[in-house]
């Protein structure tokens, strides 16, 4: 999977934000923290879902099971604006 | 078809527009200039007027002459970024010189709330405008422009004023307001935020927005439609208390 070329993902400083470009349903803003913007760029080519949160524990100190959590909710709220190629 | 033609001047930018139908001249004719050199090159067709229509949400069938009003906006919305300028949903009153700009969903009382801040001022309030202002976002400041498209009541001038505060509407029964935190504010204000259908211009727009809130004070106000509202946002924005 890797992130729909529609949506630009942009870290604000306190957090990420995904936004849809023309060409999309979803016209709203997906906002996130930095475990969300860590996804966002691992999404920027083809990644898999395990592959996505074993970047997350290299780079945040948290429970496998948390982490695992954590990116399968995000991926969830992607697919559900149509955020993801997969 | 013959196109109409007409040449104004918006945040500081020549646009020449060329239009199917006349409303669109009509409405912006405060902002008319004579130029032959734009910075901006605006041409609808029936095809912008149908995008119009099909985007629509609200249920009511607007004319073709007003849609293309929308779809003007739309291709100067675009356009703007480039030039460091943002459209942003908001009422804009302007307070002895200074920017006060009130962002909220529509339906909340952005228009409201300003109104009884023009009541509570008098004659030291100006509108710039009522729902859809420019805002310039510069190393110097930020700076907001009225526009001819100024909200169901029309409220806009053709002036421009240095943004002081944005505060984010929310209704609540009791009044309150306090500075947005740095989490929050970035993605509310950019709901407030037209993002343009261009990558690259929604990708200018974006950091515009990181920009503008390095400017400019947030703040977020719950408030119900009373007086009381007025003299609570204006103290705390203005740093100088009740008016």
């Amino acid at each position: 999977m890797r992130l729909n070329a529609n949506f630009l993902a942009h870290d604000t400083g306190n957090g990420w934000v995904l936004v849809p470009t023309g060409g999309t349903a979803f016209s709203g803003v997906v906002r996130g923290n930095k475990t969300f913007g860590e996804i966002l760029k691992a999404l920027s080519s083809e990644v898999d879902e395990a592959e996505i949160a074993c970047r997350i524990r290299e780079r945040f100190d948290a429970p496998e099971d948390v982490v695992e959590l954590d990116v399968a909710r995000a991926l969830a709220e992607l697919r559900r604006v149509g955020a993801l190629d997969e | 078809m013959c196109a109409l033609h007409g040449m104004y001047r918006f945040a500081d930018r020549t646009v020449s527009i060329d239009s199917v139908y006349d409303m669109v001249h009509a409405m912006c004719r405060d902002y008319a200039v004579d130029a032959d050199r734009p910075d901006v090159v605006v041409r609808t067709t029936p095809v912008d007027i149908a995008f119009e229509e099909s985007v629509s949400t609200d249920g009511i069938e607007y004319t073709d002459d007003y849609l293309e009003t929308l779809a003007v906006y739309r291709k100067v919305a675009e356009a703007m970024p480039s030039f460091d300028t943002l459209l942003v949903h908001g009422s804009c009153v302007a307070v002895d010189g200074a920017g006060y700009l009130f962002c909220a969903p529509s339906g909340t009382g952005k228009s409201t709330h300003v109104r009884l801040l023009r009541e509570l001022l008098g004659s030291r309030a100006h509108m710039v405008n009522d729902d859809k202002p420019l805002v310039g976002v510069f190393d110097t400041g930020a700076i907001v422009y009225g526009t001819p498209w100024d909200g169901k009541h029309h409220l806009s001038n053709n002036v421009s004023v240095r943004l002081r505060s944005i505060c984010l509407i929310e209704r609540a029964l009791e009044n309150r307001i306090r500075r947005a935190e740095a989490a929050e504010a970035y993605p509310r204000v950019l709901q407030q935020v037209y993002r343009p259908m261009n990558q690259g211009a929604l990708a200018r727009t974006l950091s515009l927005v990181d920009t503008l809130l390095a400017l400019t004070d947030v703040w977020v106000l719950g408030c119900n439609m009373d007086r009381k509202a007025a003299e609570l946002s204006f103290a705390a924005m203005s740093g100088r208390g009740a008016p």
